[in-house]
């Protein structure tokens, strides 16, 4: 009996230990990738997208566009998060075209802008096809690394960003001090924002004045304590807020709401965040941008994936169509309803279908 | 002579020990010196405000520097802790609506993982530092396998009433950091367990040669101050109405700052709670002083950096002077 009772013991114990390593194992791939079950494959390229991470809902929403598009073909799919690491994101890749022998459909947002020409160089090597998202060099372009570097896709901050702040204006009356929120002074979007609000303050010829800007580093707790202060300082002249991204509009308009001034100060943002287009149906927020994640992170894909299948040539397509700003949707009080009702759809197969034009460099 | 001198001595320690608040009160007067405002009524209830938070976040993080160690996962545990309550209140994807209930809940989440801290760094023997860092990693990887990158909206307003209700005209938020810090004083001044901690702080070999049982203390530091960062997680869920993975970015910055610059000693033994009080009000009077000035934001990084390099320094010295054993 007592043996028996051992025995069934250790039995017990072997599982547990059995099920804690699956456990563990299963944490640790979690935390280099996110490995999607296979499915029916009727390709042999791998697909993956690989961007910050998913605990913000833009790179959420882009890995799911991904991952749609995968589904659609019946391929195998990856997502690899950098968690903000440079060299885990391309240790990562380098290891994912190791394992699949080059054939990999790769679109990433680089962590860093330099990082994007490792990557172009290591999927070329490989013989895998890339797309990059938003950062890289301005001296690295696809054309020069025929046909494996596809596309660079990115989105205009100068036009979105001074059609937005246009709308902060209307929602005020178009006369008046606001104060602005910008993102991490050396990043590109947040010049680029920076950028489009000086544009529209300028074009109001002395109507709406800057009373200050400050960089809250795309943070939602430091844009809280900054709005508080500007609260102090310049009191009833605040007519609006501007934030470079939707997540420090956030924490300006709770910041406002425990100065009980929620909805009576107008803020805008930019990323179209869940969160935003709520504010923006209770009337707290005067507007935001989005930016379509859903159509990066498929399209990404679906580009190259109409290269490998012959049905484009990559190489005989013009500059307008490897280096390309997608369209930014603003979203407003007026537009807020039919935003939601008919989201924006994603049509595969209608490969340039939602691109505005070829990269511009400002600098 | 002698004695003039053992005055001087003590004039010296006194004013050591009361270096942060000297720093505080001289930051205060150049301020309202710039801008009249920064001594408003309005501005005293922001300020008040902005500290809640790291004051509660802070009276934990003191406990751990007090003992000489160090805790990285106050990130971890405030994501963990305000998804998990903003998911349990009336919100726009679970249905549970357990309202003030869920307060408790998280809260105790919060000490599960700081005990889970204590349990590794002291059975594994491996360094606070490490394992601190890995439990932040995880509390941060589970919030966001829990959301999978999506944002709570929380719209229970008698949970949100914990940041944006008042009373006798000051917010809520504030009265439950003023509660943190009279249990926090407590449990340094009244209890066995606050004597102990310095003990171990100071000379650990000595405190396990006077029968301190290190592993026990230890342990229940970190769960206590694992409760803290709960209660914290709770409140900025509260006063940003949302819970996600990334709520917490850049909060131990600031409450391993409000720590040493209000005079605790990373080396452990030396400071206090109400230290980390003063140590916060710096920070946060820093912030919102040098907005209200209009200094350039380029600029401001910097003097921020030297004006916290100036605090530590000051505390530094002051810490060889008045070992407290």
């Amino acid at each position: 009996m007592a043996t028996k009772k051992t025995n069934d013991l250790n039995m017990n114990f072997r599982l547990n230990r059995r099920t804690i390593l699956k456990g563990a194992a299963a944490l640790g791939a979690f935390g280099s990738s996110f490995p999607m079950p296979a499915i029916a494959q009727e390709t042999t390229w791998t697909l993956a997208n690989s961007m910050r991470s998913v605990a913000n809902p833009y790179h959420a929403t882009f890995a799911k566009g991904g991952e749609d598009f995968a589904k659609s073909i019946g391929a195998k799919y990856e997502t690899l998060a950098t968690e903000g690491n440079s060299e885990k994101g391309v240790s990562d890749i380098r290891a994912l075209l190791q394992r699949t022998g080059g054939k990999l459909i790769l679109n990433v947002d680089p962590n860093d802008s330099p990082d994007a020409r490792v990557i172009v160089e290591e999927v070329k090597k490989a013989g895998g096809f890339v797309v990059t998202q938003w950062n890289k060099p301005d001296d690295l372009h696809p054309w020069d690394f025929d046909p494996n570097y596809v596309a660079h896709m990115s989105f205009d901050g100068v036009p979105t960003s001074e059609a937005i702040a246009n709308e902060l204006f209307k929602a005020f009356g178009g006369e008046g001090g606001i104060v602005a929120l910008g993102g991490i002074l050396s990043n590109v979007p947040a010049i680029e924002r920076k950028l489009g609000l000086d544009n529209a303050i300028a074009k109001t010829n002395g109507k709406v004045t800057l009373l200050d800007f400050q960089p809250a580093d795309w943070n939602e707790q430091k844009a809280f304590d900054i709005t508080q202060a500007w609260l102090t300082r310049f009191g009833d002249q605040v007519k609006g807020v501007f934030a470079a991204n939707d997540g420090m509009g956030m924490g300006a308009l709770e910041a406002l709401r425990q100065n009980a001034l929620a909805g009576k100060v107008p803020v805008v943002g930019i990323d179209g965040i869940d969160a935003a287009v709520k504010a923006i149906e209770a009337g707290e927020f005067a507007g935001t941008v989005a930016w379509d994640p859903l159509w990066t992170g498929g399209m990404g894909l679906a580009i190259p994936y109409a290269h490998v299948t012959g049905k484009i040539d990559i190489t005989k397509e013009g500059h307008e169509h490897r280096e390309f700003y997608g369209t930014g949707i603003i979203v407003t009080k007026d537009t807020v309803a039919d935003y939601k009702n008919n989201p924006p759809k994603v049509d595969y197969n209608d490969l340039w279908g939602k691109a505005t034009g070829q990269i511009q460099y400002r600098s | 002579m002698k004695p003039v001198a053992v005055v001087s001595g003590t004039f010296l320690k006194h004013w050591r020990r009361w270096a942060p608040v000297a720093v505080l009160f001289a930051l205060c007067i150049l301020i309202s010196l710039f801008n009249g405002n920064f001594l408003t009524f309005g501005n005293f209830i922001r300020l008040l405000n902005s500290a809640a938070i790291p004051i509660v976040l802070c009276m934990g993080a003191t406990f751990i520097i007090l003992m000489g160690s160090i805790d990285l996962s106050v990130e971890g545990v405030v994501a963990l802790t305000a998804v998990i309550v903003s998911l349990l209140v009336v919100n726009d994807i679970s249905s549970y609506a357990i309202s003030l209930w869920a307060v408790p809940l998280a809260i105790l989440v919060g000490g599960v993982m700081g005990l889970l801290n204590g349990i590794l760094h002291v059975k594994l023997k491996t360094p606070s530092f490490m394992t601190t860092l890995g439990v932040g990693f995880a509390g941060v990887g589970i919030a966001t396998s829990i959301l999978g990158g999506a944002t709570v909206r929380i719209s229970d307003q008698t949970f949100r009433f914990l940041s944006l209700g008042r009373v006798f005209y000051i917010p809520m938020a504030v009265w439950i950091a003023a509660a943190s810090v009279a249990v926090a004083y407590v449990i340094q001044e009244r209890t066995r367990l606050g004597r102990w901690l310095y003990a171990i702080g100071t000379d650990e070999t000595t405190a396990r040669h006077a029968g301190i049982p290190i592993e026990r203390t230890r342990i229940l530091i970190f769960a206590i101050a694992g409760l803290f960062y709960g209660l914290g997680g709770v409140l900025a869920a509260a006063q940003f109405g949302q819970g996600h993975a990334l709520i917490s970015q850049g909060r131990l910055f600031t409450t391993i700052t409000a720590v040493v610059v209000g005079g605790t000693a990373l080396s452990g033994g030396v400071g206090s709670v109400l230290n980390s009080v003063i140590g916060v009000f710096i920070v946060v009077v820093l912030a919102n002083g040098l907005v209200l000035m209009g200094v350039e934001p380029y600029v401001q990084q910097g003097v921020q950096g030297f004006l916290i390099i100036a605090a530590v320094a000051l505390a530094l010295d002051r810490s060889r002077l008045d070992v407290v054993k």
